[in-house]
This record gives C-alpha cells, structure tokens and sequence, in this order.
C-alpha cells in the first residue's frame, strides 16, 4: 500500500473504534447498538490489516484473544437472560441494573443509563453483542487474509 | 455530574482493544501523532455531542473515555 494510506490508516482505524464504541453505548437510545457498534470497530481492524497486512498490522488480535472476547460475549448474554429467568420467570427480562431490587440503590445508580425509559439491562447487552459480532467479522478477515492458495 | 456507566464501560472496551496495539518497525507512531489523534477525537466528540437525556458533558463523553482507554491500553499493556 502507498505510503500515505500507511500513514494515514493507524489513526484513522483509532478514531473509528472510538466511533464504534460510543455507538455501542448508546445503542438503548440512538440508531445503532451492539451490531452496528461491533461491525464499525471490526471495520477500524480490517483498515489496518489490509493497508499495513496482516503480519505487520498494528491490531495484534490473537486466537486467544478473540476467543476470550466471544467467549465473555455468549456467556455474559446468557448469564444476563438466565437472571431475568430466575427473578421474573422470563427469559431474557429487562430486570433492571438493580437486579429487581437485589442490590442497593447506591449500586444500580452507577449502573443506570439515564434515559426516559431507563433501559435496565439493554445497554449491557448491547456490550455483550458487541463483543461478539467484532470478534465474528474480524475472524472472517483474518481467514480470508491468511488464505494463501493451493 | 458524569455518568459513570457509559464512561466506564467506553473505557474497558478501549482499554482491552488498546491492549492489542503493537507497533514494530515499519508500523511506529511518535507521541506528537497521538496528539494529533487526541484533538481530533476532541473536535469529533463535540460535533457528535452527547446522548439524548445525557446532560454531563457537551461532548460524546463515551468517545472520550473510549479513546483515553485505549491510549492507556497502549501504554501500559500495548
């Protein structure tokens, strides 16, 4: 790749990230959330690993990193889903960062998103899906990036 | 006041991805570079401008403390 692109691109990737990020928070809110958000950072990756390649891309994103990051997603979801299971009997229920009123209010108000509707639970979901969805486009790359032929 | 859930979870998020940023030889930015990335996060927090209902800030604070973790990720763990 030319070399402005090379100079241009680590930065730029950076500031994308920080876009995907905040488009993730405030998914509960603004048009956006945890796959939009996990797609743009997943985009400021492959920025980087195409202009500079794989080998010499700045994002040093390992197996076990990805793995570790999906593997937080998937659990997380489901510990979140569980928990409205066992407090409400439904699956997935928004039971609020206060967890129904299990934890003090001290606690959930450091948790809460302020909004009108007060989102509970979805901004952390959001997070979770985030994760994954970052991690399931980067490895499409990664695979289409090391695949040299036969 | 700030709002502390946004911020802190922006921050984990940039922290753990900035933990990955390894510069070699032909990959290496001089600190004057993440200056210049850190006014244009700040220009680009602002046009952006806060969440709706969000009244701490004028400015995208989840972009801002996205970016601070990930400089702080590249310091201390990149």
């Amino acid at each position: 790749m030319s070399t402005i692109l090379k100079i241009f691109a680590f930065p730029a990737s950076i500031i994308i990230i920080c876009l995907g990020i905040s488009t993730i928070l405030g998914g509960h809110i603004t048009p956006g959330g945890g796959f939009q958000g996990g797609a743009i950072i997943a985009a400021g990756f492959i920025f980087c690993a195409i202009v500079y390649g794989f080998e010499n891309t700045p994002f040093k994103f390992t197996h076990r990193f990805m793995a570790t990051l999906e593997s937080i997603g998937a659990i997380g979801y489901i510990l979140l889903g569980l928990a409205g299971l066992l407090l409400s009997g439904y699956f997935l229920y928004n039971i609020g960062v206060d967890l129904y009123n299990l934890l003090p209010a001290s606690i959930g108000s450091v948790f809460n998103y302020p909004d009108a509707v007060h989102a509970g639970i979805i901004p952390y979901l959001n997070i979770l899906i985030g994760l994954k969805v970052l991690v399931g486009l980067s490895a499409v790359v990664i695979t289409f990036l090391e695949f040299k032929g036969e | 006041m700030l709002y502390v859930g946004p911020s802190l979870f922006g921050f984990l998020i940039g922290f753990i991805l900035g933990t990955r940023i390894k510069e070699d030889e032909e990959v290496k930015f001089p600190i004057s570079s993440y200056i210049v990335i850190l006014i244009a996060a700040i220009l680009m927090a602002w046009q952006l401008g806060p969440f709706p209902y969000y009244h701490d800030l004028p400015l995208a604070s989840g972009f801002i403390a996205a970016f601070v973790g990930i400089i702080l990720g590249r310091i201390i763990r990149g």
